[in-house]
């Protein structure tokens, strides 16, 4: 059989959003192992109780862990690197989770001047989300 | 036997919403349920309003809900369906005309949008174009749609936004796309990947359990996806 290709379609916004589903909710699965394996290479099993580290891996952030047994949290708990770590996997948990709502909103709302404005407002609202987020982040 | 049908019944002239009626069918198992369409339609009620040709499965004429699930009358046999009462509806999401008829527009619109037809501007062989069997058998399985609208009428996706293109549509795009004849594969993939192509596709496969032809649809939608993703038509 002969190969048979095609020059890809330039991409669609929505073939776009459609990988960038995918490949968001891997990310996060991925960044999560990240966090609670170095966690745990730290000590998190003798230093942090079980929610705490769970709360650690996906917001590694070292105000979840300042009541722990840590003695001392600047000492690699609390640098910019897990800064960096929180920024990433809040983009992708923030963008991942309102992609799912503009697709709900494409699902239900057909035709009417309601979809366009709804989404500019989501747009606006996931921006919001993202600015706060990352101002907690650098600000605790 | 004696079997019960109850049928979803609009007329547009006299009634404000549609109202069930329940007609009383002597019948043997063996009948189909277009059988006793066609009994009622004969013997008690004449203006029993429903869309058949054939009576055999391939017309497409004649999809209906029987019983909550989209099926051809003509392929559905009386003792399939259980002892109690038959219930006969229209299909949904497409616009009621009168009874069990639904305005099949907006679904033939949608399957015209994908090019479900051979493009190919090269010029042609002397005998014909070849194509290997293997080549055939890459779409066989899409070739056996008869456009009964019964997959897209399944889906909750098209039920909440008309404008998806749906399975049906999806389906014959796939028939061309992948047919090693045809030229215009990449104007297909880039229709599908609007907003309103295949990425309104949730993989709920109620298509797939509805389609009389037992085509793989969420398969063959799976298929055009990979296909925009990598550019490969293998
Ligand atoms: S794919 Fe199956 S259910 Fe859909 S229109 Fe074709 S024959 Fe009917
Ligand atoms: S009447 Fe032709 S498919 Fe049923």
């Amino acid at each position: 059989m002969r190969n048979r290709t095609v020059p890809q379609p330039s991409m669609s916004f929505e073939y776009i959003m459609w990988m960038f589903t995918r490949i968001s909710g891997l990310a996060l699965l991925f960044l999560g192992a990240v966090s609670l394996v170095i966690a745990l290479a730290m000590g998190a099993r003798q230093l942090l109780d079980m929610p705490t580290l769970a709360r650690w891996t996906f917001f590694p952030n070292p105000n979840h862990v300042v009541n722990s047994k840590i003695p001392d949290v600047t000492q690699g708990w609390a640098n910019a690197y897990w800064q960096i770590m929180q920024i990433v996997i809040a983009f992708f948990g923030i963008s991942h989770g309102f992609n799912g709502l503009r697709v709900i909103i494409e699902d239900y709302i057909g035709n009417t001047i309601w979809q366009p404005m709804l989404r500019g407002l989501l747009f606006l609202v996931w921006l919001f989300f993202l600015i706060m987020a990352v101002f907690v982040i650098l600000a605790s | 036997m004696e079997v019960k049908v109850k049928i979803l019944r609009f007329n547009p002239e006299a009634d404000k919403r549609p109202h069930y009626q329940t007609f009383c069918v002597d019948a043997e198992p063996t009948d189909r349920v277009l059988d006793l369409l066609e009994k009622i339609k004969g013997y008690q009620d004449g203006s029993l309003a429903f869309r058949r040709s054939c009576a055999h499965g391939i017309c497409g004429s004649d999809a209906m809900r029987i019983n909550g699930m989209n099926r051809l009358a003509c392929k559905t046999l009386v003792k399939d369906l259980g002892r109690g009462t038959i219930v006969v509806e229209p299909l949904l999401g497409l616009p009621l005309i009168k009874d069990l008829i639904v305005d099949m527009d907006p679904f033939f619109e949608h399957y015209e949008s994908v090019m479900p037809y051979l493009v190919n501007d090269e010029p042609p062989p002397l005998k014909e174009r070849l194509q290997s069997p293997e080549e055939r058998a890459r779409f066989d399985d899409t070739t056996k749609c008869i456009l009964c609208a019964a997959c897209t009428t399944a889906c909750p996706s098209f039920w909440s936004n008309g404008r998806y293109v749906g399975p049906a549509a999806i389906v014959n795009a796939h028939r061309f796309i992948f047919d090693s004849r045809d030229r215009a594969a990449a104007e297909r993939l880039r229709i599908l990947s609007n907003q309103f192509g295949v990425y309104r596709c949730h993989t709920i496969f109620n298509c797939t359990l509805a389609c009389p032809r037992e085509i793989q649809i969420t398969k063959a939608i799976g298929e055009v996806k990979k296909a925009i993703a990598t550019g490969s038509l293998e």
